[in-house]
C-alpha cells in the first residue's frame, strides 16, 4: 500500500502538468473538439488524487490535514475540483490553465516534501479539528480561485482599455462574468473560513493550553477574514464593484499567503505543526 | 456539361458599373422571362450590391457567353461596360464558382454569410419562374450543402468584419447579458442604424435614439421600437445608458471628458461603454483615461475587424477543400447520368428482382417447368426494358444534352439507382 502511495505521489504532479498542457493547448487553439478531451484529463487527475488521499487516510490512520505539505495536497485537489464544477455548471472556457497551474504548484511542493506520518499528536485526531481544517481549506481555496478570476479580470480590463485584442481578449469570458466568478468564489470562501474560525475559537482553547488570540496565525487569518468581509459588504451595499472589488480580492489572497508563510515557517506559533 | 456563367462583381467592376447592372427582384423575374424566350432553358440569376451573375443552360446546342452578356445589356442598358468587366465560366468551373459564392470566399468581406441567403433567394425565384430545371436543382442543393458545411465546419464566418458589428461584439466582452443593459444611439444615419439593428439583434434591453433632426430619430425609433431622446438634452441623460454608440456627422466633439466624468459619477462607477464610430469623432478620446470607461473609436474597432478578416482568410483553404469535395460528389452524380452505366444499373436491378422472385417460387414448379420459368421471366424483363433502353441509347448519341441527363436522372430517381458513390456507400 505504501509503495502505491509513493508512486501516486510522484505521478500526481505529472498528471497535473499533463492536464495543464492540454488546457493551455486548448487556450491557444480554441478548438471545439478539445472541450471534452481536456475535461477527461482533469477528471482522471482528480480521480487519481482522490484515490491517493483515501489511501493515505487509511494507511496512516488520519486524514492528510496535519501539516503544511499534507494540506497543500488537499488544497491542490479542492482548487481543481472547484474549477471542474465551475466549468461543468457554467460552461465557461478559457480560465482553466490559470487555476490548474496553482494545483500543480501546491501538489509539486507537497509531493517533494510530504512524509509518511503514522504518528501524529493526539490533539490532531479530533473530529472538530477535521471540520476546522476542512472549512479553512475550503475558504482558502475559494479565495485562491477568487484571486485568479480577479487577476484575469484586471488583465482583460487593461487589454480592452488599451485596444489589445489578442488571445486573452478572444479566449476569456467577459468582464462581468469574471467579476461575478471572483465574487462568488470569495463569498463561498468567506462563509467556509467563517465556519473554520468559529470552530477554531471553540476548539483551540480546549485543545491547546498555550492558546492566545495574539498568535500570528490567528491575527493573519483575522486580517484576511476582515478584508474579504469589507469587500463583500461593500459589494452588497452597492458601493464597490469591478476593478476595486477584484483588487481587494487579490490583496486578501496576498495577505493570506504572507500570513501562512509567516505563521508556519517563521513565527513561533502554537498553531504550527510542522 | 453545357452550363454557362457570366459574372460582373467587386473584383471586375467598380461600384457604379455594378449598380448599373443590379437587378431588383421584379427585374430578375422579367429577365428570366426574356432569357427563357430567347436563350436559356434553365438557370439562376444572382444579383446583389457586389455582383450580378447569370448561370444558365442554353436551349440550343450553341454555347456562347457573349449572347448572355448581350441579352443582359439589352435588358439593362449601361454605359462604359466592356468585355473585361465580365468573368466567364463554363461547365465544372461554373459550378465551382457558384460554390465559392455560396460559401462566402468570393465575397468582398470574406465569409459574409448574407450571400448564402441571397443564393437561396435567387434559387427561389428560379423555382417560382420555372427556370430551375433538373440540373440546376442538383447544383443548388450541392451549393447549399457546401455553404452550410463552410459555416459549420470552418471559422469562415466567425467574428465581426464591420465596424458597427465589431462595436456591438466588443460590448459583449464587457457585459454578460445585453438584455439587462440600455443603449443610446447618437445619430440616426446609416451607420447608427446598422449599429442599432445589431444591438436589437443581440437582444439589448432598452434602446434609445437621438438625432439632430428629430423626425429622423423618431423614424428609426419607431422601426426598432426604441425611445427618442431630445438632441438638446441628451448629454444630461447619457448616465442612464450602459452603452453609447455615436455616429453623427458633427464637426465638433459632442461629449466632452467632463460630461463622461459626471456621468460615471452618477453611474456609481458602473462600466460605461462609449463607441465613437463617427468621423470626425463625437466623443472626447481623453475619456478613455477614466476608470470604468471603455472608449473605442474607429481605429480601435478596425483593429478587431482586420484581425477577424485575417482569421477568416486563413480559413479559405479549408473551405476550398469542402468545395472540392462537394464538386467531386456533384460530378460523380453528373457522370452517372450517362446512358451506358444507367442502362446497366437498370438491367442489374431488374435481374436482381427477377432472380429473387424466381428463387423464392421455383420449388412450386416441376424441374421441367423451372427451366421454362427462367426463360419466360427473362423474356418479360427484356420486353419491359426494351423501349427505355432504346430511348436512353438514342439520347446517348447527344451525350451531355440537358434532355438526356434529365431522362437518365429521372430514371435513376424513380428506380432508386443512385450514383456510383451512393451504391458504394450502401
Amino acid at each position: 500500500m505504501i509503495s502505491a502511495i509513493h508512486s501516486i505521489n510522484i505521478l500526481l504532479p505529472f498528471f497535473y502538468l499533463l492536464t495543464l498542457v492540454v488546457y493551455f493547448y486548448d487556450f491557444i487553439k480554441g478548438e471545439k473538439k478539445l472541450i471534452n478531451i481536456k475535461r477527461v484529463f482533469l477528471f482522471i487527475t482528480l480521480f487519481l488524487h482522490l484515490v491517493y488521499i483515501v489511501l493515505r487516510t487509511v494507511t496512516f490512520d488520519h486524514p492528510p490535514i496535519t501539516n503544511v505539505f499534507e494540506i497543500f495536497t488537499i488544497l491542490a485537489i479542492t482548487i481543481s475540483f472547484s474549477y471542474f464544477l465551475v466549468e461543468l455548471v457554467s460552461d465557461i472556457r478559457g480560465t482553466g490553465p490559470f487555476i490548474i497551474v496553482l494545483s500543480l504548484i501546491f501538489q509539486l511542493i507537497s509531493s517533494l516534501f510530504i512524509q509518511d506520518l503514522v504518528q501524529v499528536k493526539d490533539v490532531l485526531r479530533s473530529n472538530l479539528l477535521g471540520i476546522h481544517v476542512i472549512s479553512a481549506l475550503l475558504g482558502y481555496s475559494g479565495f485562491t480561485i477568487s484571486a485568479v478570476y480577479g487577476f484575469l479580470y484586471l488583465v482583460l480590463y487593461k487589454d480592452i482599455k488599451l485596444n489589445k485584442f489578442g488571445l486573452i481578449f478572444n479566449r476569456l469570458p467577459n468582464l462581468e462574468v469574471l467579476e461575478r466568478l471572483s465574487l462568488y468564489s470569495a463569498l463561498i470562501g468567506f462563509i467556509a473560513l467563517t465556519i473554520g474560525i468559529v470552530i477554531g475559537i471553540i476548539w483551540l482553547p480546549m485543545a491547546f493550553p498555550k492558546f492566545s488570540f495574539l498568535d500570528p496565525k490567528l491575527i493573519g487569518t483575522g486580517l484576511v477574514w476582515l478584508l474579504y468581509g469589507i469587500g463583500i459588504t461593500s459589494k452588497v451595499v452597492g458601493q464597490w464593484r469591478g476593478k476595486r472589488l477584484v483588487l481587494l480580492s487579490i490583496s486578501g489572497f496576498v495577505v493570506a499567503i504572507i500570513s501562512t508563510i509567516l505563521s508556519n515557517f517563521l513565527a513561533q506559533s502554537f498553531h504550527s505543526f510542522y | 456539361m453545357n452550363l454557362l456563367a457570366i459574372s460582373i462583381n467587386h473584383r471586375t467592376a467598380p461600384v457604379e458599373l455594378r449598380e448599373a447592372l443590379f437587378l431588383k427582384e421584379d427585374e430578375a423575374r422579367s429577365f428570366i422571362k426574356l432569357a427563357k424566350e430567347n436563350l436559356l432553358k434553365e438557370g439562376l440569376i444572382l444579383s446583389t450590391c457586389n455582383r450580378t451573375e447569370i448561370f444558365g443552360v442554353p436551349a440550343g446546342s450553341e454555347l456562347s457567353h457573349q449572347k448572355i452578356q448581350e441579352l443582359l445589356l439589352r435588358f439593362k442598358p449601361a454605359q462604359n461596360i466592356t468585355e473585361e468587366h465580365f468573368q466567364k465560366y463554363l461547365s465544372r468551373d461554373a459550378v465551382k464558382h457558384l460554390f465559392s459564392v455560396a460559401t462566402g470566399i468570393d465575397s468582398l468581406l470574406v465569409g459574409d454569410n448574407q450571400v448564402f441567403k441571397q443564393v437561396k433567394d435567387s434559387f427561389q425565384i428560379s423555382e417560382e419562374t420555372d427556370f430551375a430545371g433538373y440540373l440546376m436543382r442538383r447544383i443548388f442543393d450541392s451549393a447549399i450543402r457546401a455553404g452550410k458545411r463552410a459555416i459549420s465546419e470552418t471559422k469562415i464566418s466567425d467574428g465581426a468584419v464591420t465596424v458597427s458589428y465589431a462595436a456591438v461584439q466588443l460590448t459583449e466582452k464587457i457585459f454578460y447579458n445585453l438584455s439587462k443593459k440600455t443603449a443610446l444611439i447618437i445619430g440616426a444615419g446609416e451607420t447608427g442604424e446598422i449599429a442599432a439593428k445589431h444591438l436589437v439583434g443581440k437582444g439589448i434591453g432598452k434602446l434609445a435614439v437621438t438625432n439632430r433632426t428629430h423626425e429622423k430619430a423618431e423614424k428609426l425609433a419607431e422601426e426598432l421600437r426604441a425611445k427618442v431622446v431630445s438632441f438638446s438634452d441628451f448629454k444630461e441623460a447619457i448616465f442612464n445608458y450602459d452603452i453609447i454608440i455615436s455616429a453623427t456627422s458633427s464637426p465638433e466633439i459632442l461629449i466632452s471628458k467632463d460630461d463622461v466624468k459626471k456621468a460615471i459619477k452618477k453611474r456609481n462607477n458602473q462600466p460605461f461603454i462609449l463607441m465613437d464610430i463617427a468621423v470626425p469623432r463625437d466623443i472626447d478620446p481623453e475619456s478613455k483615461r477614466l476608470d470604468y470607461v471603455f472608449y473605442h473609436d474607429l481605429d480601435s474597432l478596425n483593429v478587431i475587424v482586420e484581425q477577424n478578416l485575417t482569421k477568416r482568410k486563413a480559413e479559405i483553404p479549408k473551405v476550398e477543400k469542402i468545395i472540392e469535395e462537394e464538386l467531386n460528389n456533384f460530378w460523380e452524380w453528373y457522370n452517372s447520368l450517362r446512358a451506358a452505366p444507367a442502362i446497366k444499373d437498370l438491367r442489374d436491378l431488374f435481374e436482381k428482382i427477377r432472380n429473387e422472385e424466381v428463387g423464392k417460387n421455383k420449388n412450386k414448379f416441376s424441374s421441367d417447368d423451372q427451366e421454362k420459368l427462367e426463360i419466360v421471366t427473362k423474356r418479360i424483363i427484356n420486353k419491359i426494358l426494351h423501349h427505355p433502353t432504346t430511348e436512353l441509347r438514342k439520347n446517348d448519341n447527344e451525350s451531355g444534352s440537358s434532355e438526356a441527363t434529365t431522362k437518365i436522372g429521372i430514371i435513376r430517381d424513380l428506380f432508386g439507382l443512385g450514383s456510383k458513390k451512393d451504391s458504394d456507400k450502401e
